[in-house]
């Protein structure tokens, strides 16, 4: 019993220590409650729809390795939010930079001859491919605030619609991705690609489809924490990001370090797409991003600067996900609710941010 | 291009960049009084939703436009209230009143308007200037708009007016670019800036009903789509400056307009270059490809004694 | 408490024939750890001019944010006219009749004088012409010369100064409240100001004038109050006859004993001073220099011009030798920003050259600067010099951090020992290397930030650009001890203020600058303080 005790006495003390954490918890807690109460609103039972969530979420270990697989992508657009927020930018188009990831992850794969190459390189090149679409694509927003002053926010905003709108219109016409259209019927999407160029499983077991991206998703966790704690270059944008003007001084060059850092930022939102395409649809669709992005930035917030915060959020939020999709099939509760439920976290986070900073003590 | 479809390029492009005009004019205000208010695609939808719905109700459009505009005011203060009281992040909180009011809308529209699709929703009236509206060919397209399209213009050159000639225009100049000085004077910092982020729900919920009751008669979830970001990037493009604003929101509704024109001109362009063209322009004036930005000092920083 | 630090009762100014204009007994104020204020009472008399005397940080301005409102107090007491004051934001005080005059003004820059006089003023439409006219009846009045139609970014700080007190005027005020007004002038301006001060006390207003000068003191003041640590110390109702007395309350030293920057601080040329210069080892230059050998740092024809085409410097020449302080005199605004920015490759210069030991430096960047050996000790620490919500250590560190990559990761323990060894050098106070650099008092920030720079790799050049600002007198010492330290082992040093009377005590030779170009320049002796404040109003050499 005393180390039960001594357990709730550290746990305590960690919350204590970290109001941000507790914080977390409380609005993520609230913000379900107020979902459940919609859900009571519009008449569906409460019961039957938390049934057909956790059916949907962890279910089955189908439901689980999907799940997962959804969070993969969460994870990795939440990490480019945090380096970005490092020095201080504030990326929104992570929609956007899935898209354009996706769009090159499919070019690639369907007609680069990705195909044709050796195992890892065959599905390993296309996801190189979104992942430097998906830089380009971010870079042009760390251009633009370098050279010009250029909110980030607005910029990346705004590439986001557009790459959204390119997407459309890459799979509406057959000059670009659409598949051959056989009647009047086919759907405006790409062909499958190819099955070397998808990620591979990490079970033979066709029940659990959990694909080698946790691994990659694992690995570009671990280094990203290390490089952003414990590295020079990582304290030196967390300089950038408080006072751009003392670190210019100091001898940092700023502009490279901006546009750097939103190269890495949509690099990782590209890669998202690449995993959401070669690991989960198979095939670009109209409505590829469907919303990662947002929830990406959702999970980056969430985790409030800390590696483990991205994981654990995007954890949440891919289960979310996946619960919320069944709930609408099985419960017929629109996943417009899930929207209601990520919005009051978000303005609950930021609502309480001033008054946890001001509660952190003075030393580091 | 024909008159006729000249006539009709015009009055579309009116009709479309009326609402970003509203928006963008209301969203000014704040800027300029310095708080950024990403959430004007929210209010709009707000306002869009509210007048729909309160013209289907109530069967009376004004009603509606009524109704509209009061929905808005909760999100506006909740706005307010993050930005100015709690000193949240300006931007996060804008994204995330968005969300919420695209979940929030959808949810409420399905529920009360989802079994009625193809609900007629009563509209606002139209109206044109007298004699103007009977020009051959020009008359009827260009200048027969919805009343709203005319009291909007009338609002923009009034809010011009009130921001250059009036102690309260002043009060908000001040509080953007130097709001210690409007302190030390007397006058309270937060007020000023809780009346501007209100000003900017009002005339965003006017533009998003002009969108739903004045223009299309229904409502459609998420039928702002992004025109509150056109809205902000207009704002930028115009140098905080209402008549570079508004003409700002006059090219960006012209270009939404060219989706429509260009096909009936028989010039095959893929719709979704179309759609996306606003969007570019905006990127295009954000990027300072059109001159020198000079942003309100005190553009989303909180205000502390 | 402290025996010595008690205010004798009998200290308390025998009342005057009226009862006080304003009245504070017992104020107390505190600001988290730090007791601003305590048990402070202090009467001003209608019609008077009362100054408050302190040293930096002693607790003068929030006294006086406190009568304005912009604070409330912990506990204590106020009588305005014999009713209780107790206004919960300037708003309040300003109806009571109290108007203050703020060290950093509260103008709206790009509005113009008129403007910003109606803000708060007015309501309903504007009415320019006729506050125009308002303005000109007051300047006549009190002969302060302003434009109506100027906008604020174009005026000097001198006449901003100016737009605040009109300000003041306007609202017809009981108590007007100047803090430290005299910083930023000219020393001529300082007359025209001392003279409004006494027009205004003869129209029946009070006056309380903050401030560390004691020139000023024996000028204008009926009454003087002392504060020392938050506390009442001394006052005084004949105070040109006591300073003295006065300078001892306020520092617990004589001024007699002083180092020679910090008796200039107080506006005094203590004796102490002609034998700090007299051992000072390097000669004084009347004319331009010695050969180029000995050239730290040469600058030729620099000219800047801003954004909007301003010409900030113009055609800037000057020269500064192996352990010689040159001061640049001159009020804030004529162009010793820009200089600075230039000399730190922060801002590139529109023309002109400068070079660092012979080598060009123009348009360097700031890291090959300071691989150069220049050090720069910027104007404002907290926007340019350091980061205030990282550590000591790492700020103390900040433009070495290569130095302490192990395999690509921070070496934290190198880092932290490094910075308790300047910490030591530069006697940092602070309870760890690891304190947020927030945590820090004013003083011990700037010494931290000079520390960084004068432990430059082979530092040749110092700039140190108004680096007592807000220091108290045991901070300014040390600073000028490390600069003259530097000096004698062979550093130049460029030392920009607006502190004539440091400058001309501290540096050996002095360049004025007046709107951007160097008016003349001669030797640092007392007795050219007629001469350089002339130039610094724009007159010839």
């Amino acid at each position: 019993m005393s180390s039960l005790a001594g357990t709730a006495t550290l746990l305590r003390q960690s919350v204590r220590d970290r109001p941000a954490i507790l914080v977390s918890i409380v609005a993520v807690i609230a913000a379900t409650l107020c979902g459940m109460a919609l859900v009571v609103g519009i008449g569906v039972s409460v019961p039957k729809a938390l049934a057909a969530f956790a059916d949907g979420a962890w279910g089955s270990p189908y439901a689980v390795a999907a799940s997962i697989n959804r969070a993969l992508a969460l994870a990795l657009v939440g990490l480019g939010f945090v380096i970005a927020q490092r020095a201080n930018l504030t990326n929104v188009g992570g929609e956007g930079q899935i898209a354009v990831g996706g769009i090159a992850a499919t070019a690639v794969a369907l007609y680069g001859g990705a195909s044709a190459l050796p195992v890892p390189l065959s599905f390993g090149v296309p996801m190189l491919a979104a992942v430097v679409a998906g830089g380009i694509w971010g870079a042009i927003a760390g251009v633009l605030k370098a050279k010009a002053g250029t909110n980030e926010v607005i910029s990346t905003l705004l590439l986001s619609f557009v790459a959204v709108w390119i997407l459309y219109g890459s799979v509406q016409s057959e000059a670009l991705l659409r598949q051959p259209m056989t009647n009047t019927a086919t759907l405006p999407e790409s062909l499958e690609i190819p099955d070397p160029t998808k990620l591979p499983l990490l079970s033979a077991n066709a029940d659990t489809p959990l694909h080698v991206g946790l691994l990659i998703a694992l690995a570009i966790a671990l280094v990203t924490a290390i490089a952003l704690e414990r590295s020079v270059w990582g304290l030196r944008l967390r300089a950038i990001g408080l006072n751009p003007v003392a670190a210019r001084r100091a001898g940092m060059r700023i502009a490279p370090a901006i546009v750097l850092v939103l190269f890495l930022a949509g690099a990782l939102g590209g890669l998202a797409g690449a995993f959401m395409l070669q690991g989960d649809q198979g095939s670009l669709k109209a409505r590829f991003s469907s919303g990662y992005g947002f929830d990406g930035l959702v999970v980056g917030l969430l985790a409030r600067g800390s590696v483990p915060g991205v994981l654990a959020a995007a954890a949440l939020f891919g289960f979310l996900r996946s619960g919320g999709i069944n709930m609408e099939l099985e419960a017929g509760v629109p996943s417009a609710v899930v929207l209601v439920i990520q919005g009051l976290i978000i303005l609950m986070l930021a609502g309480t941010a001033f008054w946890i900073d001001s509660r952190k003590e003075g030393t580091r | 291009m024909t008159d006729e479809m000249a006539a009709v390029f015009v009055g579309s492009s009116l009709r479309l960049g009326m609402p970003l005009m509203l928006a963008a004019t209301g969203e000014l205000v704040s800027e300029r009084a310095g708080v950024l208010n990403m959430s004007v695609e929210g209010m709009m939808l707000t306002g869009a939703f509210g007048g729909a719905i309160g013209a289907w109700a109530t069967g009376s459009p004004m009603l509606g436009l009524a109704i509209g505009l009061v929905a808005v005011l909760p999100v506006a203060l909740l706005q307010a209230w993050l930005s100015i009281t709690l000193r949240a992040n300006q931007i996060v909180t804008g994204i995330g009143i968005n969300i919420l009011v695209l979940g929030g809308t959808t949810v409420a529209y399905r529920e009360i308007l989802g079994r009625h699709n193809r609900t007629e929703i009563p509209g606002l009236a139209r109206w044109s200037p007298p004699g103007l509206g009977d020009i051959a060919v020009w008359g009827d397209a260009v200048f027969r708009q919805t009343w709203l399209l005319y009291a909007g213009l009338v609002l923009v050159v009034l809010a011009a007016w009130v921001l250059r000639d009036t102690a309260v225009g002043l009060a908000v100049r001040a509080v953007g670019s130097e709001p210690r000085a409007v302190d030390k004077s007397g006058l309270s910092v937060t007020r000023v800036r809780y009346g501007a982020v209100v000003f900017t729900g009002l005339m965003s919920a006017l533009a998003g009903c002009f969108l739903s009751i004045g223009d299309i008669h229904t409502f459609t979830e998420g039928m702002t789509n992004g025109a509150g970001y056109l809205a902000l990037a207009a704002v930028i493009f115009g140098n905080w400056k209402i008549g570079r604003t508004v003409l700002a929101c006059l090219f960006f509704g012209a270009a939404t307009a060219l989706q429509f024109q260009l096909p009936a001109m028989g010039v095959n362009v893929p719709t979704a270059l179309l759609i996306m063209l606003p969007y570019l322009m905006a990127l295009v004036a954000v990027g300072g490809l059109v001159g020198r930005q000079t942003a309100p000092s005190y553009l989303t920083r909180a205000y502390v004694r | 408490m402290l025996a010595e630090t008690v205010p004798r009762p009998a200290e308390t100014p025998a009342p005057v024939t009226a009862a006080p204009l304003l009245s504070l007994r017992g104020m107390s104020k505190r600001f988290g750890s730090l007791q601003a204020l305590a048990d402070v009472s202090v009467d001003i008399a209608p019609g008077e001019i009362h100054c408050l005397l302190g040293e930096n940080g002693a607790g003068k301005s929030t006294l006086c944010n406190l009568v304005f409102g912009v604070y409330r107090p912990d506990a204590g007491e106020m009588r305005l006219a014999g009713e209780a004051h107790r206004p919960a934001g300037p708003a309040q005080a300003l109806a009571q009749g109290i108007a203050m005059v703020h060290q950093h003004f509260s103008l709206v820059p790009d509005m113009t004088v008129v403007e910003n006089l109606m803000l708060g003023q007015s309501a309903g439409v504007l009415r320019r012409r006729d506050y125009a006219g308002r303005v000109e009846a007051l300047s006549r009045e009190y002969g302060l010369a302003l434009d109506p139609y100027a906008r604020i970014q174009d005026l000097s700080v001198g006449e901003r100064q100016r737009v605040e007190i009109v300000k003041c005027l306007m609202r017809e005020p009981r108590l007007m409240v100047l803090d430290e007004p005299t910083a930023v002038l000219l020393p001529a301006e300082i007359e025209g100001l001392l003279a409004v001060c006494e027009r205004v006390a003869a129209r029946g207003c009070s006056v309380v004038l903050v401030t560390h000068k004691l020139a000023e003191i024996k000028k204008v003041a009926h009454r003087v109050t002392v504060l020392r640590g938050g506390r009442v110390v001394a006052q005084s109702s004949a105070p040109a006859e006591e300073i003295g007395r006065l300078v001892r309350a306020m520092i617990q030293r004589d001024l007699e004993g002083l180092g020679a920057g910090a008796s200039a601080m107080l506006g005094e040329v203590a004796a102490g001073d002609d034998a700090a210069s007299a051992a000072a080892p390097q000669q004084k230059h009347l004319e331009t220099p010695k050969p180029a050998a000995d050239e730290t740092l040469q600058v030729d024809g620099l000219t800047v011009r801003d954004a909007e085409g301003v010409t900030r410097l113009a055609n800037l020449t000057l020269i500064v030798n192996r352990g010689e302080i040159v001061g640049v005199a001159g009020v804030e605004g004529n162009g010793q920003s820009e200089l600075a920015a230039v000399l730190s490759g922060m801002t590139p210069a529109s023309e002109g050259r400068f070079f660092v030991r012979g080598r060009e430096m123009t348009g360097a960047s700031p890291k090959a600067l300071t691989a150069a050996g220049v050090g720069i000790v910027p104007e404002d620490r907290h926007a340019v010099g350091c980061i205030t919500a990282m550590s000591l250590a790492e700020n103390l560190m900040l433009n070495r951090l290569e130095r302490f990559r192990r395999f690509g990761l921070l070496d934290r323990g190198a880092l932290r020992r490094a910075a308790e060894e300047t910490m030591q050098r530069f006697d940092v106070r602070a309870a760890g290397p690891d304190i947020a650099f927030s945590g820090l008092s004013g003083g011990n920030q700037q010494k931290a930030v000079l520390g960084r720079e004068i432990t430059t790799e082979d530092l040749v050049f110092l700039l140190a650009a108004q680096p007592t600002r807000g220091l108290d007198v045991g901070a300014v010492e040390a600073v000028y001890g490390q600069i003259r330290a530097a000096c004698e082992r062979g550093v130049g040093v460029l030392l920009i203020s607006s502190e004539l009377d440091e400058l001309l005590s501290v540096a050996d030779r002095i360049v004025v600058l007046y709107r951007g170009r160097v008016m003349g320049h001669c030797a640092a002796e007392p007795g050219a303080r007629e001469r350089i404040g002339a130039m610094m109003a724009g007159h010839e050499a």
